[in-house]
């Protein structure tokens, strides 16, 4: 093994302490699926069983326990009224988006999760740790992106673990390594963000005036007190095309008031049950 | 199968700042109709663990506030109550240990505490719970009325939660249906809750012949579906603000069941008899029998419905795409 690869492969010496993340830059993406392939390999995960959809180009559907990396194609279809006829630069008549856990800087899964089996990593990732999970499945409904699912096999939630062993012994994430176009790429995420600023000028530039990111600080995705995604995208037309959601928020935020307006009228309640045994004495 | 059409235009600008607002009034398109939210697994396990939960602790409440109010005559009431409390004891942490997929690491619930999630704060209220309760009921059983006034305070403090935390399970999720409405849902949970417990003494006194405390039931449960009652309307206004199809509009099972067990039984059918009775209707005991087996039933529908509905909009992208166009919902 070469020591420290993610050198040579994606320029960054992997660190802990530090922040990592992916950028993935959908006006790059050919939708190879190399990166899906390239992560069942390295993680081992389940094939999903083969079936045809009939919609796009796209059997897999969505992210998944068995599925950590999952590649949107949407068809440019119509144009609003007719058929479209026209091409954009850079993508055809499809947008193809290589989806994945966000790994979000405050992670409503890892927050709702009652065991500590989710935690943050010492790169600024989010991992289940197997051994501890207990199948509660509360982090299922707690994701915003419907990313983490329980495995009913296992009993366990899974999701994408940012390679988490790979990440230890200085490897780039196998999805990241596997893409041909860079469409995924790799690094600590203050560097990948000031990359990402320079591609959208660039795109503007040369007149791919959609072109946006996704979960950087101030942008869509990053919402709703969920601070930064580590995983962040660029995206080319609204997030909810690519089943993204515009405005996604933080649960923990509504603990606090649900909690305390419930304790509140179980405490009225309770005091006008002492004032009628009181009253009836 | 939706054609998707995307804008050539730049949806967020070139530099422009991200406007919720802007976005909210936006069309939506979704990916192929895909859901876009995992739901829960929550079915009929769990909402029979919301059910007795709520239950058992409105009793204990119901027996403390006897205890330390009432007179002599309550104390039927107080010595059912804490009975009713070991519901929760006995039947909650089974329940819940069944309901997860690895129960052999059920212990691990108890190796952190977490702030940001009511399923670790409803964790150490159940086993708070369930230790002051036993403690009561056993020097109860002793006859050690002291002891018994002693513990029943945390017991009675943790029941409080016991009645009300589950709202906040459901609402800290993404699930858009209890996401939308934390405090309606709290409110409608409380409500039940106590209106559950309520309609248990008033069944448990009437077997045991002691219908002494029957008329402060009556009032308590008036009150308990009432505040039910306000938070199912609030929660629907709540709903409708942010077009989120709720459990009373929508045509699938969980919404007739929301309708005619969790509305009609348990606040249209006690609305109108208890306050019959109060505005003075003559006592018919079968009726007020009737009436807390309506009381009852309808707390167990409320959860069963709120859970499968709120399952239900979590795989309607349409819903929790508009949902997640609000940046800050509380
Ligand atoms: S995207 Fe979902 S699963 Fe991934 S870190 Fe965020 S909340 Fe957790
Ligand atoms: S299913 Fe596992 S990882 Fe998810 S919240 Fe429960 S214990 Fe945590
Ligand atoms: S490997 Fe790269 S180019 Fe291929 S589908 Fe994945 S992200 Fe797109």
């Amino acid at each position: 093994m070469i020591p420290d690869e993610a050198e040579l492969t994606a320029g960054v010496k992997i660190e802990p302490g530090k922040s990592y993340g992916f950028f993935t830059d959908t006006t790059r993406c050919i939708g190879c699926k190399a990166c899906e392939v390239a992560c069942k390999e390295w993680n081992l995960l389940p094939a999903d069983g083969l079936h045809l959809t009939g919609m796009s180009y796209d059997n897999t559907v969505g992210l998944s326990a068995s599925t950590w990396r999952h590649v949107a194609f949407i068809e440019k279809i119509s144009d609003g009224d007719g058929r479209a006829t026209e091409m954009a630069p850079y993508q055809s008549n499809w947008l193809m988006m290589s989806d994945v856990c966000k790994h979000c800087h405050n992670a409503p899964c890892l927050e709702a999760c009652p065991t500590g089996a989710l935690f943050r990593t010492e790169f600024d990732t989010v991992v289940v740790q197997q051994d501890i999970c207990n199948g509660c499945g509360y982090c299922v409904p707690a994701c915003p992106f419907g990313v983490v699912e329980l495995n009913m096999i296992d009993g366990k939630a899974h999701k994408c673990t940012l390679c988490y062993d790979r990440l230890k012994g200085g490897l780039e994430p196998a999805c990241a390594k596997a893409c041909p176009t860079d469409s995924i790429q790799f690094g600590e995420v203050g560097e990948l963000q000031q990359r990402a600023h320079q591609r959208v000028s660039e795109l503007h530039e040369l007149g791919v005036d959609s072109a946006y990111l996704y979960g950087v600080p101030n942008s869509p995705g990053a919402t709703g007190d969920l601070g930064h995604l580590n995983a962040f995208f660029l995206l080319t037309a609204e997030p909810e095309a690519y089943n993204l959601p515009a405005a996604p928020s933080r649960a923990s935020n509504r603990v606090g008031p649900s909690l305390s307006f419930g304790l509140a009228a179980a405490a009225g309640l309770a005091l006008a049950a002492a004032a009628l045994f009181g009253w009836q004495k | 199968m939706t054609l998707v059409s995307t804008p050539s235009r730049a949806p967020y600008g070139r530099e422009a700042k991200y406007d919720p607002l802007r976005a909210d009034n936006a069309p939506i398109t979704t990916y192929y109709d895909q859901p876009q939210l995992k739901k829960s697994h929550w079915g009929t396990r769990v909402a029979l663990y919301i059910f007795i939960a709520g239950l058992s602790g409105g009793a204990q409440l119901i027996a403390t506030a006897a205890d330390l109010a009432g007179g002599e005559q309550h104390r039927g009431v107080v010595r059912r109550g804490r009975h009713i409390a070991l519901l929760g004891v006995f039947f909650g942490p089974p329940l819940l240990i069944w309901d997860l997929h690895s129960p052999d690491r059920f212990y691990n619930m108890l190796r952190i505490f977490r702030r940001t999630s009511p399923m670790s704060i409803g964790t150490y209220i159940l086993s708070s719970f369930s230790l002051f309760s036993l403690m009561t009921a056993t020097a109860q059983l002793a006859g050690w009325r002291k002891a018994a006034q002693l513990t029943q305070l945390p017991a009675a403090i943790a029941g409080a939660g016991m009645t009300t935390y589950t709202a906040s399970l459901l609402t800290a999720t993404s699930t858009p249906l209890w996401a939308a409405a934390p405090r309606s849902l709290a409110l409608q949970f409380a409500g039940s809750s106590f209106g559950a417990a309520a309609a248990a003494l008033q069944l448990a006194g009437r077997v045991d012949g002691d219908e002494a405390a029957a008329p402060v039931l009556e009032g308590l449960a008036l009150a308990a579906t009432a505040t039910e009652f306000v938070g199912a309307l609030a929660a629907e206004r709540r709903h409708r603000a942010l077009g989120i199809a709720d459990a009373a509009s929508v045509n699938t099972a969980s919404g007739a069941l929301y309708k005619l067990g969790a509305l009609g039984l348990g606040t249209a059918v006690p609305l109108a008899s208890y306050a019959g009775k109060l505005i003075g209707g003559r006592p018919r005991p079968w009726l007020m029998m009737t009436t807390a087996l309506a009381v009852l039933a309808g707390s167990f529908a409320l959860r069963l419905s709120v859970l499968a509905a709120g399952n239900e909009s979590a795989q309607r992208p349409q819903q929790s795409l508009r949902f997640a166009r609000r940046e800050k919902v509380r």
